[in-house]
């Protein structure tokens, strides 16, 4: 398995309600700045919006609403058909 | 909201979070974006409010609170903030701030909002990313809003 830094157990919860919460916090904000960087390379790809839908779990609608026009001002080509 | 009662500095301190969000590549204006940039108005310098060493503050509390279940957003390759535009607007808790800002210009009496208020707003927060980076910073934010 590749290292990529996180550990293999399980993560363990801070004891701490207020640690424990920020880490919660700082989490669910790396996984949106981590979701902005993996649909980009997916469009940059290739990948259909149904097909990035699909992968996230989430409806075409959603997932279009939330990066289209994003990726479309950072200037990414999106595949015919599908802006 | 009732924009129609901010004065000119407090409606500049919502656009200079707006344009701090941006330029951390922030899906939405948060407390601490109002705090960076009410740390960077001349008026708070004597109170000792310091937007660099704040957005130091900030940047550490995050990686204390990954650290503590195991991730180094770092060796995650987390893109570097900024690389996508944004048209952020305002969040949870920066609205949350903002209403506070209200009631303590209502407390005071005052009908019209400055900056001052709205700091005062983002200081009251007791929980969340604000205190906890002004806790880094050494920061007493009860002692700083007397001081307001």
């Amino acid at each position: 398995m590749v290292d990529n830094g996180m550990s293999l157990a399980p993560p363990t919860l801070p004891e701490d309600p207020a640690d424990a919460l920020a880490a919660v916090g700082a989490l669910r904000r790396l996984a949106d700045q981590l979701e902005d960087a993996a649909v980009e390379r997916a469009l940059r790809d290739g990948w259909a919006w149904t097909d990035v839908a699909e992968a996230l779990g989430v409806t075409r609608q959603a997932v279009h609403k939330k990066h289209a026009r994003r990726l479309r001002n950072a200037g990414v080509r999106l595949r015919r058909g599908e802006r | 909201m009732p924009f129609e009662r901010f004065t000119k500095d407090a409606r500049a301190t919502v656009l200079a979070a707006r344009h701090e969000a941006r330029a951390a590549g922030a899906a939405t204006i948060e407390a601490e974006h109002l705090l960076l940039a009410l740390a960077a108005r001349p008026e708070f310098a004597s109170l000792g409010l310091d937007r660099e060493a704040l957005a130091d503050a900030l940047a550490r509390e995050e990686e204390q609170s990954l650290e503590a279940v195991g991730v180094s957003a770092a060796e995650l390759g987390a893109p570097p903030a900024g690389r996508t535009p944004r048209d952020p607007q305002l969040s949870t808790s920066a609205k949350l701030a903002l209403h506070r800002a209200v009631a303590a210009a209502s407390k005071r009496g005052e009908r019209h909002l400055h900056a001052g208020h709205v700091l005062l707003g983002v200081l009251a927060a007791q929980h969340g990313r604000v205190p906890r980076a002004l806790g880094i910073a050494g920061i007493d934010a009860g002692e700083l809003r007397a001081r307001i």
